[in-house]
């Protein structure tokens, strides 16, 4: 994915230090410190983030951790809510491909 | 003090939170402030940790300023701070049993528990609410405020409430597109009620502001209007509103569709009561207050005896409120644990009483801005997903209460409706709505659901170590 797109929902004005690497199903990409697992993905274009159990497509919605519809695994570990972690450095996310 | 012991345990650190602490910690006592987020602060005082005092590069408003000084002097003070700690249970005699970094649950022991656990929003479901791309306004906020990331360039803002034009300011101010405000209730009621909140209440003046900024980038705001359905395959693409009448049923032939890849919904807020309602505190129903609310004494003393509730929890109020209920619970605590005079405690109690009641007086007008008409309640499809985990619609919901399941517990146990992992926490405050304007009955005769440990979703892994 392109820097362009990558910066497009990132607000300019927003001081940002440090990039760091994460990966989204094997896939490199970027996130910068502070960020939320969420938001990373956001501006990365992932708002689909898992199926339900009637295969339907579900992504974010309390976005402050009590609604469990944004649930990922990350590094590892399955059923985390992505508004309620930040992103480190190689943090592994993984995703329902929609 | 061993450590798992403490004289104070404050559970959300949110205003009322880290008030609290300070004041508390003021007087030797020593304190925890527990919180399940990453940063202390709660949903008012967001920021993004790389601009500490700058919030997503604007000036913060006042009572943000306030709320990072408390952060600063709780980070100075022997206060002990554990984030991203939930708590799971409330025993007897003071024990809490709390879950640490979502991998080590035990218990600790606290002399009083202050709860100040705060609010989460109110919602109306409407058919395909739940497509990816369709956030609350209180997400759009926070990742807004919290990670400085907007959802989408383009989006639909929809529900109740003065805080649908503070978060489309927030997303205009940044440089997003809202393509159209939709205000469930009437232009004429809102203005009645506005002019009399601006008499009584300057503080108003800032939703003015949201409203001028709105006006001046064109963003259409449309009164009397409701969504109708979201559409999309794999996420959302089109959004239908149509216009409602003052009872809240839907125009026919007035729909209008939106192009967009992002709406936020938001009807105003609940109170998170189900720490204290595990804790065995009375609860009564307040539609000044915004619905179940934890009963309290003048001290904020719930009616268990050394258990305090302070902030959104007593009463959906705001800021200012929850900021008097820190101070008003930490004199409460300090009398009861001796460490403050008569004279002293009564002249705060009467002063900050006082405060009090002012912004309760605001609170009921803010709860009444975010009422959801029973005629709206009634005109939700059979088709319509109620219960976000289970999958659970309302044409079951009401085919149940036809057949005698009347209470939120009944409904539960026959449909799975708020049993999945959220635990009625997004349906439970619909439900009722529901029941109420199904049987006809007073809102205040519907029971909310009980709650049981673990309180929240918790790892098999955590309670084995």
């Amino acid at each position: 994915m392109t820097e362009d797109i990558m910066e497009e929902l990132r607000i300019s004005t927003v001081k940002r230090t440090e990039r760091i690497r994460i990966s989204v199903n094997g896939r490199e990409t970027y996130a910068y410190k502070g960020e939320t697992v969420l938001a990373a993905l956001h501006a990365a274009g992932y708002r689909v983030l898992r199926r339900d159990k009637n295969g339907q497509a579900r992504g974010a919605f309390c976005g402050m951790g009590i609604c469990y519809d944004c649930l990922v695994t990350i590094n590892g570990i399955r059923n985390q809510r992505s508004c309620m972690f930040e992103v480190e450095e190689g943090m592994e996310i993984a995703i329902d491909e929609p | 003090m061993s450590p798992n012991k403490y004289d104070v345990v404050i559970v959300g650190s949110g205003l009322a939170g880290i008030v609290a602490a300070n004041r508390l910690a003021d007087y030797n006592l020593e304190v925890l402030l527990l919180d399940e987020n990453i940063h202390i602060g709660g949903q008012i005082l967001r920021r993004i940790p790389q601009n500490l005092g700058v919030g997503a590069g604007r000036e913060p408003s006042q009572v943000r300023r306030i709320g990072f000084r408390f952060i600063e002097s709780v980070k100075e003070k022997k206060i002990r701070v554990m984030n991203r700690t939930k708590v799971l249970g409330i025993q007897p005699e003071g024990e809490l049993l709390i879950e640490e970094d979502e991998k080590r649950a035990y218990t600790i022991t606290a002399d009083i528990i202050l709860f100040a656990t705060g609010a989460r929003e109110r919602f109306l479901p409407f058919k395909g609410w739940m497509l990816p791309g369709v956030l609350s306004t209180g997400a759009v906020q926070i990742l807004i405020k919290g990670s400085g990331v907007l959802p989408a360039k383009e989006i639909l803002i929809a529900g109740s409430g003065p805080f649908l034009y503070a978060v489309a300011y927030e997303f205009v101010i940044n440089k997003g597109t809202v393509l159209s405000v939709l205000e469930q209730t009437m232009l004429l009621d809102n203005i009645s009620l506005i002019g009399r909140l601006l008499y009584q209440f300057p503080k108003f003046t800032e939703g003015l502001r949201y409203l001028a900024k709105l006006l001046i980038s064109g963003v259409p705001i449309r009164y009397g209007t409701q969504l109708i359905e979201a559409r999309g395959d794999t996420g959302l693409t089109e959004v239908v509103a149509a216009r409602v009448d003052r009872s809240g049923r839907v125009r026919e032939g007035t729909e209008k569709v939106f192009k967009t890849r992002a709406l936020a919904v938001g009807h105003g807020f609940v109170p998170n009561i189900e720490l204290p309602q595990l804790a065995g505190c009375e609860l009564e129903y307040s539609q000044d207050k915004g619905g179940w609310v934890v009963r309290v004494k003048d001290d904020l003393e719930t009616s268990i005896e050394r258990v305090y509730a302070a902030g959104e929890i007593t009463g959906i109020g705001g800021a200012l409120k929850s900021i008097t209920e820190g101070n008003l619970s930490a004199m409460g605590i300090l009398h009861n644990l001796g460490k403050v005079s008569e004279n002293e405690y009564i002249s705060h109690l009467q002063r900050l009483s006082k405060e009090r009641r002012h912004h309760l007086a605001f609170g009921k007008c803010l709860n009444t801005l975010y009422k959801i008409p029973h005629g709206a309640i009634r005109s939700i499809p059979d088709e319509t997903v109620i219960c976000r985990c289970e999958g659970v619609r309302m044409g079951d919901i009401q085919k149940a209460i036809a057949n005698g399941y009347d209470t939120p517990g009944a409904l539960k146990r026959i449909l799975r409706v708020g049993m999945g992992t959220c635990q009625g926490r997004i349906c439970g405050p619909v439900l009722y709505d529901i029941l109420s304007a199904y049987r006809e009955i007073p809102a205040h005769d519907i029971p909310p659901f009980s709650v049981r440990v673990p309180v929240k979703a918790v790892s098999c892994g955590s309670l084995i170590s």
